[in-house]
């Protein structure tokens, strides 16, 4: 096998519950510092195998492989960024962001001082001390963000951790999380209904389909970096995001129409 | 926007200042009924009298010997109720068999009026204060019994799988999400044990007792002193006060993420 070049690979990765195949054959490899998005239609299971991935579900059949070890339980080399924030309210914005490493058993003077930069990193400098209930939204996505690079994971899972703010937080955080990104090239998986949002952050992004879920095409992206918010408006930036929106628009539709019956 | 004309927030007249009015007033029209209305002392006393009969009782060392015997009741029955409920909770909350075994016991008991026991603790237990922990054990425990255990069981999930995703084991996950998560529901049982401990402790001791606030108020009721039947009332009412303002005061230092 040549899963040894690749950081993360999933080979024939299948899930079902019950009857419901959710996803089917999911063969994806990914190489260290790729930042990969996958998008898709309602139902197309991207959010359960990023969870597989995270080893927070289990997959029927197949294998994922992180560093050419296996993936079977959550562990402190993935860092996972939930839809929610998922804060502790009874937690400070520090001692939610050290969790990971409480957990771990890691605090020392010296970790302390890095997450300390890290909150720095992520724009919350100067609120370690607030209650996650004095924070924004946008705020709260981002000690979410911090919560998960705390950890120094090889692999970072992001479940479409933007979806609940407005349109314009929204993208600002987009461009907040490039210039994170930026800075310590971790390896992403991106899960996002928004296919602008995949391409203006991703390198390659997984175009999945429904029924079974399954992968459908991989769009490589070749805009260059570092990228703006203003390249949403250029000729090749909307190309691509025509292109995979006729990819999945019949079964976003099938959806939508589904959960309207 | 101008600043000057703004009044200061939080002074004590903003905060406690009809409520204040009213306890006036209402000691004030108490006082003006026992002098004008109801002037047989063998039904109401004014609280002038009360407070004239209170001070040789409590001078001559009789009301700190029946308050301090019904101190210890509460405090030994509230301990070993707060303790065991937050135990038994526990266990309810955690483990299937536990929850269908203790469950009906729990329920049962709960709308039970215990108090209806007590008789039979005294005959059991004796006069001691033994009989009366154990009154106030079985009237306290049940609300923090069953607090402690829907606190823990509405832990947000998204929550303990935030933690997992980190790695947590079973332990992690209680002492870090479920008990801090449970914990305002656990103070909220605790202090509905404090007006149900009080109760407790008057009523055992009514039963029979050699010492305490519920027998030093059947004996004045017995005749017919109602200023000093008043003063072990007004104690009990103060404690109670007393302590639920302590507990809020606690519990606001406790979980200091859930106030504006």
């Amino acid at each position: 096998m040549m899963s040894s070049n690749f950081k993360l690979s999933a080979h024939q990765v299948c899930k079902s519950f019950g009857e419901l195949e959710a996803l089917k054959d999911i063969d994806i490899h990914v190489k260290a510092g790729e930042f990969i998005s996958i998008v898709g239609p309602s139902g197309c299971g991207k959010t359960t195998f990023l969870r597989i991935v995270g080893g927070l579900e289990s997959s029927s059949s197949g294998s994922i492989t992180l560093n050419g070890h296996l993936v079977t339980q959550p562990g402190l080399d993935r860092g996972f960024v939930f839809q929610q924030d998922n804060l502790l309210p009874w937690r400070t914005i520090l001692s939610n962001t050290e969790i990971g490493l409480e957990i771990a058993g890691k605090i020392t003077p010296e970790q302390r001082e890095k997450t300390l930069s890290l909150l720095e990193l992520v724009g919350l400098k100067g609120f370690e001390n607030y209650y996650p209930r004095q924070l924004s939204g946008g705020m709260r996505q981002r000690v979410n963000l911090a919560r998960a690079l705390a950890i120094n994971p090889d692999l970072l899972l992001m479940d479409e951790p933007f979806s609940a703010l407005d349109a314009q937080t929204r993208e600002i955080m987009q461009t907040e999380l490039l210039r994170i990104w930026n800075e310590g090239k971790k390896t992403v998986l991106f899960v996002t209904h928004q296919i602008d949002e995949a391409v203006l952050l991703s390198d390659k992004v997984l175009v999945f389909a429904r029924r079974p879920g399954r992968l459908q095409e991989i769009v490589e992206i070749n805009l260059p970096r570092p990228r703006t918010l203003s390249m949403k408006r250029q000729p090749e930036f909307m190309k691509i995001v025509d292109h995979i929106w006729s990819l999945i628009e019949f079964d976003v539709r099938a959806s939508v129409l589904e959960e309207a019956a | 926007m101008s600043l000057t004309t703004t009044p200061p927030a939080n002074s004590f007249w903003d905060k406690h200042g009809w409520a204040s009015v009213s306890t006036l007033v209402g000691f004030l029209l108490w006082e003006i009924t026992a002098r004008f209305f109801v002037t047989s002392k063998l039904f109401l006393a004014a609280p002038s009298q009360i407070i004239a009969a209170f001070i040789p009782l409590w001078a001559s060392g009789e009301l700190p010997k029946h308050l301090s015997t019904s101190a210890m009741e509460f405090v030994l029955g509230y301990f070993f109720a707060a303790l065991l409920g937050v135990v038994i909770g526990f266990f309810m909350a955690s483990f299937k068999a536990s929850k269908q075994i203790l469950q009906p016991w729990v329920s049962g008991l709960y709308a039970t009026p215990t108090v209806a026991l007590a008789p039979l603790f005294i005959l059991w237990f004796g006069v001691g204060i033994f009989s009366k922990v154990v009154v106030i054990i079985l009237l306290v425990v049940f609300p923090v019994i069953i607090n402690t255990e829907t606190g823990l069981r509405q832990t947000p999930h998204s929550l303990i799988e935030t933690v997992k995703s980190f790695g947590a084991n079973r332990r992690q996950i209680f002492f870090k999400v479920e008990l801090p998560s449970a914990l305002p529901f656990i103070f909220a049982g605790l202090r509905l044990g404090i007006g149900r401990g009080l109760i407790g402790v008057v009523v055992a001791e009514l039963f029979g007792a050699r010492s305490g606030l519920g027998l030093f108020i059947q004996q004045s009721a017995e005749t017919f002193n109602m200023p000093a039947l008043f003063a072990g009332v007004l104690i009990l009412a103060f404690t109670g006060i007393g302590l639920t303002t302590c507990f809020i005061w606690i519990e606001k230092n406790v979980t200091p993420w859930g106030q504006e």
